[in-house]
């Protein structure tokens, strides 16, 4: 196998593991918005965290080992595909990132009131059903998606 | 480096087989995660299964077979004989898998079905994986 073959492997490795881990945190987090219980909030969080594991390592890989592919293939580095889907990486990061901050102070809410008592909260509900959090999280999954429609069509290569 | 000259008409059809495998992974990895860490969360862990893995399974599928009558690869190479094992074999041990979770919600008091669905799909989740290996580095 060539070079080209094993940069190939993990860079689609990487892809795998955003939009696997994209779809494992949307599991959770759609199963977190069916429950009452701040207790089963907490787990359905806590599982997350495998997700962001999944999708951090993947953003690495795409990033170091898709950078080495345009290197090693000899795109340009202005092309259009490539531009866009760095811009686009940048953008899926912020919005798991923003995402993943106000998740964490959601999961901390949640623990406070596990302790409390475990009793449905008017306010947990709330947060878990924010449409901008819900936006953000669900945009940074779309922006991935987007990243492989460029990575496969490639306009301006 | 046949993805580098690829025509524009397999483009979409490559996409949706592309798709389809990352969300099969994610969907079999939140599988693996729901057997493991909450057991007792089997009505979860059928509806990921049922509505979620499937599905993806079916995408992935599609998108192959799609992308496979556009290419017209001349005789049987071995990686696409590996993504067939893996694709066709899969929804054998993915029907399995979903009777037993099945079974499972029906009998709460027994543990081996939660057992046996995150045994046959994380085995599952390594052969994606392989078979990822293959479809990409094509060997000969």
């Amino acid at each position: 196998m060539s070079r080209y073959d094993w940069l190939l492997f993990l860079h689609v490795t990487g892809a795998f593991l955003v939009i696997g881990g994209a779809v494992m945190a949307g599991v959770f987090n759609f199963s977190a918005l069916r429950t009452e219980r701040p207790s089963d909030v907490v787990v359905f969080f806590r599982f997350a965290r495998v997700a962001v594991a999944a999708i951090g390592v993947g953003m690495v890989l795409t990033l170091g080992f898709g950078l080495w592919l345009v290197h090693d293939v000899g795109y340009g580095w202005g092309e259009t595909w490539i531009v866009l889907a760095l811009v686009l990486w940048v953008a899926s990061n912020a919005l798991g990132g923003i995402g993943g901050n106000r998740e964490r102070k959601v999961r901390e809410l949640a623990e406070r009131l596990t302790a409390e008592g475990d009793a449905p909260s008017p306010e947990l509900s709330a947060r878990l059903r924010d449409p901008v959090w819900l936006a953000v999280s669900w945009g940074s999954g779309i922006a991935a998606i987007a990243i492989l429609a460029l990575m496969i069509w490639k306009p301006g290569a | 480096m046949v993805s580098l000259v690829r025509p524009e008409s397999w483009n979409f059809p490559l996409f949706l087989h592309v798709l389809g495998g990352a969300l099969l992974v994610g969907a079999i990895g939140a599988t693996v995660v729901i057997a493991i860490r909450a057991p007792a969360l089997r009505r979860l862990l059928v509806r990921t299964i049922g509505f979620l893995v499937l599905p993806a399974w079916l995408l992935m599928r599609i998108g192959g077979e799609w992308v496979n009558s556009r290419e017209d690869i001349p005789g049987s190479p071995a990686w696409l004989g590996v993504g067939y094992s893996v694709g066709d074999g899969g929804l054998v041990l993915l029907v399995i898998t979903a009777l037993i979770a099945w079974w499972g919600l029906r009998h709460p008091d027994r543990r081996w079905p939660v057992r046996a669905v995150a045994s046959i799909s994380g085995i599952y989740l390594i052969a994606l994986f392989v078979a990822m290996w293959a479809m990409t580095t094509k060997p000969e």
